[in-house]
């Protein structure tokens, strides 16, 4: 037997030659026909190449297979990641043990016996369940997600770093004095999740993505938790609404811009705070003026880019409930509050549920990962929750240059200098990118072409919000707690209080900026006379605090009156168009009309409530128009369906699709002419909300208003639009659901979806059949609808029960149970017992974990 | 010492080798044992699939222990999501074995190449 493969080679070559027949014919190259001996090591090499190549670096779609799926430490242990016990822990920086008990549905309890260890815990916990999210949050904000994903972020990273939340977040934290209590809780917090980081690593416990992804995250720091809370800002008050208004300006015409677009809203509303309201210290607001071509030009320019952005880096309106209702209108004799604030519906949610107990802080609700505090909750005597208040707080600034004073601006009568920041963007998989960004008095140069633009925007102010909110927590009073908020800034929020004395209160606290002069709902002359010079100060912003009636609401609806003094923003696309808020108001009234009594259940009931207040109002001039006239069979059916509607967008309601897709044939039979004789370049569907608010107005009191007559159309009245759109929806339906109304239920038409945070479709949730639209209190929007309730809560202080619930689980992991654990209960409007730490420490299947420095 | 016992024995301490290396994170370990495994063996039609098995074996083994433990099901449902397989979990699986073997296998054809172009391996393993 020879000991070299290669000596046996020929003889098994010969046999593959046999077995395939004479080699006559074949070519080699040149002549030359490579011996076995030669073949062989070359062949090794290459396929050895080519696998170590996959397994380094990966291939195609696929990660790096070799340390991505390694058994051992690879994204393969998630699966042990997903199992929780009791254990003993050892975290670095501890001051005292602290205790962690997990429910079975993985709510976690915090006890800790200083402040700062509550802190820190609260740091490894969320680290432990949820630190891909927070890296993807801050990296967001950071502008570095082209690290770790490649050039398709870069877009991204270029507009966050110059929009500015780093540079915000930096000189915020410098800011807070070594004695600052939110200055110990960022330190304290930090030092946790980066316990976390250590002991993942040496684990190998990571969360799979970044195994996936072939990172590993770099230490958290305080600035990073200042960051995620520039996210939420971002994504909630940052508005090119301006870049707009400025282009339906140019193109519609000021007159109709004015007239469709207006600044206090043309319909009912209930705003919760009636006044009387004190007298302005700022001047009146221009009335709207036309734009110049190179003004349009240049918003169309920056709108464009803004548009090209991922979703959820611009504001596209809000959608979220409050209400309260005072102990002497509640059927347990405390004050009752409910809150559901709606966002992107993600998997893992943007909320961790969890009780931090400490000497000085006790609160119990839910929380942003990367954040160490409660956002929306209750504490031993108040219970609060927010919804976004809407008002405006950007500006866009046309800087005024010219070629004799190149890289400088004028502002109040002299040339200024540009100061210039610089950042290098590391791209995965290519050369970093070398961004200056450009700051003007206004701040940051986010021009695209056209005239240099700089944008004031309210959530660069540096502001202490968390400090805020530490003091909310710690707050068990109205006073205490307006007092808390007096520093609040940004983004805007209404926030909603309820005591355990039976109080309750509202306010809208944060930072309402005044402009000296111009028209701030389109781009301002930054030559200083538009310039912000102010807020509105904290007395005057909307507020009540135990009303008479006994009721507060808040669904992002403007506010205060026509009254109110000052101007906080367009009802265009700032505030919503009223109809959440409408119906809840009429549910409390209603049912605290004559006496009558509301319980927790009433607040359940309410949050998923599928009323739709606009249907309520057009569907009878709808059905009365229809009065008399030939109808087919089909447009009969679908006319008794909505004549016998009770106007609740539930799945198996029929009568629901044939409203919602009317409102939108009206809508576009009364708009679309408009919008293509004008040739309208913004897309009708992002300002439904302004126009629907119109259309209701004109069909409820004024059916021959001048729209209705649209280019082309002949002279016409709402009656006529309504007529024709319910022709096109019936026809349209019968096209796509078949010839029987009755059967064109809402459920098949409509669905929501949670969709995964890296928007990896597999691990969402959905799409699934669902009731509610974007006018219902169960807010709905779109299709598949990917926002809603992200966080249901309702308080009952009479009977001390806190009740909560929110779509998807603790746990980022998706083979972790906790990872959709609590859709179906979310689903069907159910609620869990939000338990004290003493309740879920002896509940069953608690499990505890014992930090020990 | 036979050559089978020698063989046997550098077979044993290059598993033992290879595990421990594993479990500290070398996924590689099965490519150098798969080395090691060709250039001590004269034979590579024994060698190669001994190489295969060592890395199957390797990334296998703790696969089994993981699946045994916490049940595998959920994981490799969401890798096959995440890899955009929809939920077809046996493909991560295969995919997982499939490196390990074919890091095996490829190491101990470089093994078996190295001792057929570097005769001071094959005197050390002749004899």
């Amino acid at each position: 037997m020879t000991a070299d493969p290669a000596v046996e080679a020929p003889i098994r070559t010969d046999k593959t030659q046999a077995a395939q027949g004479p080699a006559v014919g074949r070519r080699w190259i040149g002549g030359f026909r490579p011996s076995r001996r030669a073949i062989n090591p070359v062949a090794a090499l290459v396929v050895s190449a080519a696998v170590l190549y996959a397994a380094l670096f990966g291939a195609g779609p696929l990660p790096a297979l070799g340390p991505a799926f390694n058994p051992v430490t690879g994204a393969w242990t998630m699966a042990a990641a997903a199992q929780v016990g009791n254990e003993t822990l050892h975290l670095a920086g501890l001051q005292q043990p602290v205790s962690v008990s997990l429910e079975s549905d993985g709510t976690a309890h915090i006890v800790a016996q200083t402040d700062h260890d509550l802190f820190l815990a609260t740091g490894y916990v969320h680290a432990r369940f949820r630190l891909f999210q927070m890296d993807l949050m801050r990296r967001q904000g950071e502008g570095r997600l082209s690290q770790v994903i490649g050039k398709a972020a870069l877009d991204s990273d270029r507009f966050e770093l110059q929009l500015g939340l780093l540079r915000t977040a930096e000189l915020e934290w410098s800011q807070l004095t070594s004695s600052d209590p939110s200055r110990e809780a960022l330190t304290a917090y930090a030092q946790g999740v980066n316990d976390r980081i250590s002991e993942a690593e040496s684990r190998h416990q990571l969360d799979a993505m970044f195994k996936l992804l072939g990172y590993e995250p770099a230490p958290w720091t305080p600035i990073d938790t200042l960051i995620v809370k520039g996210d939420m800002t971002q994504t909630l008050n940052f508005t090119d609404t301006p870049l707009v208004i400025a282009q339906l300006d140019k193109s519609l015409g000021a007159d109709l811009t004015s007239e469709w677009f207006p600044v206090l809203p043309p319909n009912q509303q209930s705003p919760y705070d009636p006044g009387p309201y004190g007298a302005a210290t700022s001047g009146p607001i221009e009335a709207m003026s036309q734009v110049s071509d190179s003004v349009a030009a240049t918003a169309a320019a920056l709108y464009q880019r803004l548009a090209a952005l991922p979703p959820g880096l611009i504001a596209t309106g809000g959608a979220s409930n409050n209400w309260a209702v005072a102990g002497s209108k509640s059927a347990s004799g405390g004050a009752l509050m409910a809150g559901d604030p709606h966002l992107h519906l993600t998997l893992p949610s943007i909320w961790f549920q969890l009780t931090m107990d400490s000497p000085g802080y006790h609160a119990s609700g839910v929380s942003i990962p990367g954040t160490p505090i409660v956002l929306i909750g209750h504490n031993q005597h108040i219970s609060w929750s927010l919804t976004d208040a809407q008002n405006q707080q950007t500006f866009y600034y046309l800087e005024h240059e010219d070629a004799a004073h190149p890289g400088q601006y004028f502002w109040k009568g002299a040339w200024q200098k540009y100061k210039t920041v610089s950042y290098d963007i590391p791209v995965l998989g290519g050369p970093t990118e070398h961004l200056a960004v450009k700051l003007s008095v206004h701040g940051p140069v986010i021009t695209q072409r056209g005239q240099t633009t700089s944008v004031w925007w309210a959530g660069n102010l540096p502001s202490q919000d968390l400090d805020a909110l530490l003091r909310v927590g710690q707050a068990s009073n109205w006073q205490e707690f307006r007092d808390a908020l007096r520093d609040w800034h940004s983004p805007t929020h209404n926030f909603v209080y309820a005591d355990d004395q039976g109080n309750i209160g509202l306010i809208s606290a944060g930072y309402y900026p005044l402009v000296a002069a111009g028209q701030p709902w389109l781009p301002m002359t930054g030559t200083g006379e538009d310039d912000v010079t102010g807020t509105v100060p904290y007395d005057a912003i909307p507020q009540v605090y135990d009303p008479s009636d006994g009721i507060i609401w808040s669904a992002n609806q403007r506010q205060v009156t026509s009254d109110y003094p000052y101007y906080i923003g367009t009802a265009s696309n700032f505030f919503d168009p009223g109809y959440r808020a409408n119906e809840i108001h009429r549910v409390l009234s209603q049912g605290t009309a004559a006496g009558g009594k509301l319980s927790a259940a009433d607040m359940m009931a309410l949050q998923t409530d599928t009323r739709d207040f606009l249907a309520s109002e057009i569907v009878p001039v709808l059905v009365q128009t229809l009065a008399g006239k030939k109808l087919s069979p089909s447009e009969s059916a679908a006319r008794d369906l909505l004549a016998n509607w009770d106007y609740r967008m539930e799945t198996n309601s029929a009568a629901a699709t044939i409203w919602s897709s009317f409102w939108q044939s009206y809508l576009g039979e009364t708009f679309d002419p408009w919008w293509k004789s004008r040739a309208v370049s913004i897309d009708r569907q992002e300002v439904n909300d302004a126009l629907g608010q119109d259309l209701e107005a004109w069909t409820l009191g004024d059916t021959a208003n001048r729209a209705f007559t649209s280019p082309g159309s002949g002279q016409r009245t709402a009656f006529d639009v309504i007529l024709k759109a319910f022709h096109a929806t019936v026809g349209t339906l019968t096209k796509s659901l078949g010839s029987a109304p009755k059967t064109w239920t809402w459920g098949r038409v409509h669905t929501r979806e949670l969709e995964n945070l890296a928007q990896i479709s597999g691990l969402s949730y959905g799409p699934r059949a669902d009731r509610g639209d974007a006018n219902t209190p169960l807010a709905a929007g779109g299709d598949p609808s990917t926002h809603g309730p992200s966080w249901r809560m309702v308080v009952d202080w009479g009977t001390g029960t806190f009740s909560g619930i929110y779509p998807g689980g603790q746990s980022e992991n998706p083979a972790s149970s906790w990872y959709t654990n609590r859709v179906d209960t979310w689903w069907s409007g159910l609620y869990a017992p939000m338990l004290s730490a003493d309740q879920a420490s002896a509940a069953k299947a608690t499990v505890t974990w014992n930090l020990r420095s | 010492m036979s050559r089978r016992l020698l063989f046997a024995t550098i077979l044993l301490i290059v598993l033992v080798l290879t595990a421990i290396a594993f479990l500290h994170g070398a996924w590689w370990a099965p490519f150098v044992a798969g080395i090691a495994v060709g250039a001590v063996s004269d034979r590579a039609r024994v060698a190669i699939p001994v190489g295969a098995a060592i890395g199957l074996l390797a990334w296998g083994a703790p696969l089994v222990y993981e699946q045994v433990q916490y049940g595998l099901g959920p994981a490799a449902s969401s890798l096959a999501a995440i890899m955009g397989f929809g939920h077809q979990g046996t493909i991560p699986l295969v995919l997982t074995l499939l490196v390990g073997t074919l890091l095996g296998l490829t190491g101990a054809w470089v093994g078996s190449v190295a001792r057929s172009w570097l005769p001071v391996l094959q005197r050390a393993t002749s004899r």
